[in-house]
């Protein structure tokens, strides 16, 4: 029965290698079979070979830090069998059963059928290909580094639109570079982090994550003005700042880990809501906290658009009279002893 | 151009500095000498700590040993009775405890009763002077003891709903609820309020000559003497001149492409203000009424002030997207008065983009109850009149201390009345 052994690269990048009749050495040195790029594994660390009997073993070749299991140092051989995970330095081996049944494959919507495909799936798929590679694309170097400069020209042009002084220009300017020396900090401070898990800077990728969700986040800030200015009165307003405020977040978190971590993305969305929820939900705790204690400040949705009458869906001065009546209605409960 | 700030006199206990009584002629000091024993010092006392809370005057207006006073001085132990006691010291020194008998909150009068039986008290009744006419006012400034200060009489003011007399002449915190009077002994006034460099404020005898009536009625009414009475007094006072402000012909103005409502009433003052300077890319115009008639509560919480504010504001140098940012920006100005826990609750706001008659408008309503008045209410209604990209329009309404009925009445006609010119 022939083992597979799956290598889980620090970083998270897996690869899988067929272990046939012959020892395989394992190391950092380039003379090994298989070649580690883990700064804790030893030139020459470990050896997959036979006993005796023929079965498959592993055998530490006098490394500095050894064979780990659960977290304990295995003697210098150990018997190999399929499900068996080793660790060398932060690299881990898993040994798999090559005849382990896999799940059928997934659907995919997009792919063009096997018969004659339609004009209109043929050009949808296009624009899947397309996407795929402008995804590819802004995941290299260079796209990131745009993602980086297209968000702090659009808060320069935010800034400058919102800005009614005369030198709108300048402090536009301002905001882009406050912008970049945040985001650079923040980048940074991931860079280091993901340097001391998985030995990579990625300084351009932190700052093309950290940028993207900025974008986002601009674009829906942007958005839920449009919407509260057009329907003050639905709670819809508050309910999307929240929803977007979790999947921006959970976004920033999961992408930083995606380069920072080993994590599976499954588990790297998984800690992004966990994070992300649990900053809404003190949020919401402070604010309801705040909602409960006095002010003589009031709050109100006070954003004026620039959109012609005819397009502003509008109450009528009777209704008007309704949301008095409910407003009553909230401060006799609060009047209240 | 803005208007004159009063000060309440009750003195607030701080030191300010010496101030002398005024006795600079002979019939002066025969004044002070003939009257002083008819005017003492009022304090109310936290009864926990024996601290003086507020201390003002007040002068005795019958041989039973009535006193008239402001309600401002004793408003505390309306407000809070278990926790204040208020007491009299008499020219002599001697304390004698007080009780209050009858408030009238609008004109801030007091009348209080003692055991204490005077030897000699101020007959209330009309008196009829010219303008100019010399008087003396009594009172303890700044608790530095019983003075006498010289001044003019300058008739009633125009401008306010309930009177005040104008006084020329130099009160101070702590004269509060002192008589000011002629030469012979006859009240003109109470002491009440001032706006600094000998602007002072009575109010007229005639009010508080009512308020004794009205106490020396047949049948004692001990709920005449509580805060639901001050709650019932402030709702029937702004009912009788709100109910039909706004409604039938009302005085307009026109500010750029829009007419809006201006001196609602005679006791309203406008003033006008414009900002166009080089640097700044836009222009803004302001149009302001209010009333001055501030109706004191207790501490810093007042009311009874009605409030209207147009400011229109047009782009020079603005692109659409700036102007409307900026536009913006002014609706969002927080202009609601301030308030205390204490005494009201926070504000609840809802806002709609509505249509009247003639245009489009984002209108947003900010309300809040007062806690131990009854159904009293403070609501600022705020507009910004939507469709042009050039120019905007800020208008806002604050009514303070009135009913719901009345700020569901008035805010609706506020915003039928906003039109193009």
């Amino acid at each position: 029965m022939a083992m597979i052994l799956e290598v889980v690269h620090p970083g998270g990048a897996r690869t899988w290698h067929r272990l046939g009749d012959h020892p395989l050495t394992i190391g950092r040195g380039l003379s090994n079979d298989l070649i580690l790029d883990d700064p804790y594994a030893d030139a020459r660390h470990a050896r997959i070979g036979f006993d005796e009997s023929g079965a498959p073993v592993i055998d530490d070749l006098g490394s500095v830090n050894g064979l780990i299991a659960h977290d304990a140092r295995l003697p210098g051989r150990v018997a190999l069998q399929s499900g068996a995970e080793i660790r060398v330095g932060r690299t881990v081996l898993r040994f798999r059963d090559a005849d382990e049944p896999v799940p059928p494959a997934l659907v995919d919507a997009i792919a063009p059928s096997a018969h004659r495909p339609s004009a209109k799936s043929a050009s949808r798929s296009r624009r899947a290909r397309w996407a795929r590679r402008v995804v590819r694309w802004g995941r290299t170097p260079t796209g990131r580094l745009l993602t980086a400069a297209t968000a702090a020209a659009a808060i320069a042009l935010y800034s400058w639109l919102g800005s009614a002084e005369r030198s709108s220009a300048s402090s536009a300017l301002f905001a882009a570079l406050g912008f970049a020396l945040i985001i650079a900090l923040w980048a940074g401070i991931w860079a280091v982090a993901s340097r001391v898990t998985v030995q990579r800077f990625h300084f351009v990728g932190h700052l093309g994550v950290a940028s993207l969700v900025t974008l986002q986040g601009l674009a829906w800030g942007i958005g839920i003005e449009w919407v509260s200015f057009f329907f003050p009165d639905a709670g819809l307003s508050d309910f999307l700042s929240i929803a977007i405020g979790l999947l921006l977040l959970s976004t920033l978190v999961a992408g930083h880990l995606s380069l920072a971590s080993g994590l599976s993305r499954q588990r790297q969305w998984r800690a992004g809501f966990i994070v992300a929820g649990t900053a809404l939900l003190i949020g919401g705790l402070a604010t309801l906290v705040e909602e409960e204690s006095f002010s003589d400040v009031p709050t109100f949705s006070g954003v004026v658009k620039p959109v012609a009458g005819e397009w502003v869906p509008t109450a009528t001065v009777e209704e008007f009279g309704g949301v008095m009546a409910a407003l009553k209605g909230q401060v006799d409960e609060m009047a209240r002893p | 151009m803005s208007s004159p700030r009063t000060l309440l006199l009750a003195a607030s206990l701080v030191w300010t500095g010496a101030l002398v009584a005024q006795q600079r002629s002979v019939t002066t000091s025969e004044v002070f000498s003939r009257y002083a024993d008819r005017v003492v010092k009022i304090q109310v006392v936290e009864t926990g700590s024996a601290a003086k809370a507020t201390i003002g005057s007040g002068f005795f207006v019958s041989g039973s040993g009535h006193l008239v006073t402001n309600y401002h001085v004793i408003s505390k132990l309306i407000h809070d009775p278990d926790r204040y006691r208020a007491e009299l010291i008499d020219v002599a020194g001697a304390v004698q405890p007080v009780a209050v008998l009858g408030v009238d909150v609008v004109h801030d009068l007091a009348v209080l009763g003692t055991e204490m039986r005077p030897r000699s008290y101020f007959s209330l009744g009309p008196v009829g002077i010219a303008q100019g006419h010399r008087l003396y006012s009594l009172g303890h400034p700044e608790d530095l003891g019983l003075s006498i200060v010289e001044g003019t009489y300058n008739g009633h003011l125009p401008h306010t709903r309930h009177p005040r007399i104008h006084f020329t002449g130099s009160l101070n915190p702590g004269m509060s609820g002192g008589p000011t009077i002629t030469q012979e002994g006859r009240v003109i006034g109470i002491n009440v309020a001032t706006a600094g460099n000998q602007l002072s404020f009575l109010v007229p005898v005639d009010r508080a000559a009512g308020l004794l009536g009205k106490v020396l009625g047949p049948g004692d009414d001990p709920a005449a003497r509580t805060l639901a009475e001050v709650g019932r007094q402030l709702r029937d006072h702004q009912d009788a001149y709100l109910r039909d402000m706004f409604a039938g012909e009302t005085k307009t103005v026109e500010l750029g492409p829009y007419r809006l409502i201006t001196e609602p009433a005679p006791f309203f003052r406008c003033w006008a203000d414009a900002t166009r300077r080089q640097e700044l890319p836009y222009e803004k115009v302001r149009h302001h009424c209010s009333t001055d008639d501030y109706l004191f509560i207790a501490g810093d919480q007042s009311t009874g002030v009605v409030d209207l504010d147009h400011e229109m504001i047009s782009a020079r140098k603005l692109n659409r997207s700036q102007f409307f940012s900026l536009y913006t920006s002014v609706f969002a100005i927080d202009n609601t008065p301030g308030g205390e826990e204490e005494h009201v609750t926070s504000w609840r706001c809802g806002t709609r983009n509505v249509r009247n008659a003639s245009l489009p408008m984002r209108a947003v309503l900010c309300l809040r109850r007062y806690r131990k008045l009854g159904e009293l209410y403070d609501g600022v209604l705020k507009v910004a009149v939507l469709g042009r990209g050039d120019s905007g329009l800020v208008s806002t309404l604050t009514l303070s201390g009135v009913t719901f009925e009345n700020v569901d009445r008035l805010a609706r006609r506020y915003l039928e009345r906003i039109s193009w010119r």
